[in-house]
């Protein structure tokens, strides 16, 4: 009997704690984006305006506020992101099928490897790669920039892929070569599909990580390259609005891919991750 | 179809041997089953056949061609799984049509090969389903079908039923064996379960450790166990050690270290030769009073039984042995009983402890 309305009562909590947790910052941050004024013990805006939006997406150049066009900045994060998912993945994904279901004799020491980078402190790997960097001309460039997130990005990229691969059971692949199918054949045609959604979830993630990745950045690209976090991050020391207004450009990107791949999700895929 | 050969076939894992220099004609049209306990090399030796793995040593031939370093997908096989392997995201007519597609067969071929697998294993109607909308039951029809649209020259079943409840269990036993029937096809069958081994089979090969223990028709195996590992794995056996303590045309004693002398009909046994005595519970009469005929007779205790319905699972003391037998329910009336025992000497299993063929 206490169960009943317990339940409810239970769900209730959840929810208001996920409000709590998610949109009560991102109302904040909202909030703070279309401040003209708000100043202590005021709790909400005294005035309110969309001057940094425009001054961001560059459609009013006004010097009386301390924001810059938010355009070449947001290109760079795109094409970067873009480039650095989509060979992370091609990369990836290979050496995901090799973990999963090959008998690899270094696997252990293959796996090490790619785990290094994250053992230990990122700013001196960064720092030590500068010099690197800088004597095969990478440092400050685009392509640079790219290698970069790549490096960031291929473990977990990895990580999660040889996991989507592990899940399918072997025979279901031994099944496709007892029909006469190579191995590349029941690759394409049987753990594609089905590593999919798990791979869809891959990249996603990576893509986020790149969209987002900083230190790597802030070491071997700046000040050739600006990305969107670096913008957020000179920023959000002295200026909320204009950090408030990145901090909500970075997100439009993320939900979008979100909403796409949704999309891509067929039911049947979503099932045999069920199994 | 082909015959299906291996020779010296040797697989090991680190320091196990799975498959330990296994030799086997598999004939045109029949159906082999490979039996024994988990970890006897049976599932192994199927692999290597299917070229899922491939040997250390040995050479494993279908047909007139040696398969041995040929991938799975060129060896023309059908392989039914026990966990069915259906691909998940394809419905039953894709995934019969896979392998068809593979070979660019015409798509009207293609569809009658799929109705015609579908129909023969009585599955028509049910092209457009996932898998995961099908019983276990209909699953493991879809899987035989898959392996039987290519028309494959072998048919491998790795447990195909183990994943099935006992009821259908037993139904798709007698299909399995039909279908092999009407296609004429050399199958090869594995099972941990003896009655399985025994509907199934025109010959059974018993594997223990890696190695045959014996091959045979069911009825051979049965009733003429090589060695204890079988009598005891296939049926109901109990045993006694004994051994030859007179061995002329006429009869044939043993004697056990508890003195009980057993009349036996084996022959070609020299006198001191150590014997096991394997007794199926049919092949002994149970008395409740001693009967006339004294030959064979031994006095027993009923120590321990189990209620199986009609009958009853008993546990006799014979002397210092064990001797299991089927009782009516309706004739035992409490432990501790006095019984007699008449042991068949026709019927009585010898096996020389060297482990000697008979």
């Amino acid at each position: 009997m206490g169960i009943r309305w317990q339940k409810p009562i239970f769900k209730a909590l959840a929810i208001g704690l996920f409000v709590f947790i998610v949109v009560g910052p991102l109302s904040s941050v909202v909030l703070w984006s279309v401040a003209i004024k708000w100043y202590w013990p005021h709790v909400l805006p005294q005035e309110i305006g969309l001057a940094y939006w425009k001054q961001a997406l560059g459609l009013q150049r006004d010097w009386a506020i301390a924001a810059v066009s938010i355009w070449d900045a947001f290109k760079n994060s795109m094409i970067v992101s873009i480039v650095a998912t989509v060979i992370t993945m091609a990369l990836a994904i290979p050496a995901a099928y090799a973990l999963a279901k090959l008998r690899l004799p270094l696997k252990a020491v293959f796996l090490l490897l790619f785990l290094m980078p994250k053992v230990f402190p990122q700013q001196p790997i960064f720092v030590n790669l500068l010099p690197v960097f800088t004597r095969w001309g990478l440092a400050g460039t685009l392509p640079g920039v790219m290698l970069i997130h790549i490096l960031v990005c291929l473990l977990f990229g990895t990580w999660i892929s040889t996991s989507a691969f592990k899940a399918i059971p072997e025979s279901l692949e031994e099944a496709a070569r007892s029909v006469g199918a190579t191995r590349w054949q029941a690759f394409w045609r049987i753990l594609m599909p089905l590593a999919a959604p798990g791979l869809l979830v891959s990249t996603v993630f990576v893509f986020v990580t790149s969209l987002t990745e900083f230190t790597g950045t802030f070491f071997l690209g700046l000040p050739f390259v600006t990305t969107l976090p670096m913008l957020l991050y000179s920023a959000s020391g002295y200026n909320m609005q204009f950090a408030s207004v990145l901090a909500l450009v970075l997100l439009v990107p993320s939900l979008l891919f979100m909403v796409l791949t949704e999309r891509i999700f067929r039911p049947e895929h979503l099932g045999s991750l069920g199994r | 179809m082909p015959q299906v050969k291996l020779f010296d076939v040797t697989k090991r894992y680190g320091k196990v041997t799975a498959v330990d220099r296994l030799s086997l004609i598999i004939e045109d049209q029949e159906m082999v089953t490979f039996l024994g306990p988990s970890g006897c090399g049976k599932t192994t030796t199927l692999r290597c056949i299917a070229g899922f793995v491939v040997p250390d040593a040995g050479h494993i031939f279908i047909g007139d061609q040696d398969v041995t370093n040929i991938p799975p997908e060129r060896r023309d096989i059908g392989f039914v799984f026990q966990n069915f392997a259906l691909w998940p995201h394809m419905t039953v007519y894709q995934n019969l049509a896979f392998g068809l597609r593979l070979r660019k067969l015409p798509k009207r071929e293609i569809k009658e090969r799929v109705h015609d697998a579908l129909a023969l294993v009585r599955m028509t109607g049910l092209e457009d389903r996932f898998p995961r909308q099908l019983s276990g039951g209909q699953q493991q029809r879809v899987a035989l079908a898959r392996a039987l649209v290519l028309r494959p020259r072998v048919l491998l079943l790795d447990e195909p039923l183990s994943n099935l409840d006992a009821k259908l269990r037993e139904e798709m036993r007698f299909e399995i064996r039909e279908l092999q029937r009407q296609l004429q096809i050399t199958a090869v069958y594995v099972t941990h379960d003896q009655a399985e081994a025994l509907v199934l089979s025109d010959r059974i090969v018993v594997l223990n450790h890696g190695r045959i223990e014996q091959i045979g028709t069911p009825q051979e195996i049965y009733q003429r166990p090589a060695s204890q590992f079988v009598a005891s794995f296939i049926g109901l056996c109990s045993f006694m050690e004994a051994h030859v303590v007179e061995s002329s045309a006429e009869r044939v004693l043993m004697r056990t270290e508890d003195g009980l002398v057993i009349e036996t009909m084996s022959k070609g046994l020299s006198l001191g030769q150590a014997v096991t005595l394997a007794l199926r519970p049919e092949f002994i009469d149970v008395s409740w009073t001693k009967p006339e005929n004294s030959q064979n007779v031994f006095q027993a205790q009923l120590v321990r039984f189990a209620y199986l319905g009609e009958n009853l699972d008993c546990w006799l003391k014979v002397g210092k042995w064990d001797v299991r037998v089927h009782l009516p329910a309706s004739r035992v009336q409490k432990l501790d009983q006095q019984l007699w025992v008449r042991l068949n000497p026709e019927k009585i299993i010898v096996i020389p402890t060297e482990g000697v063929l008979l």
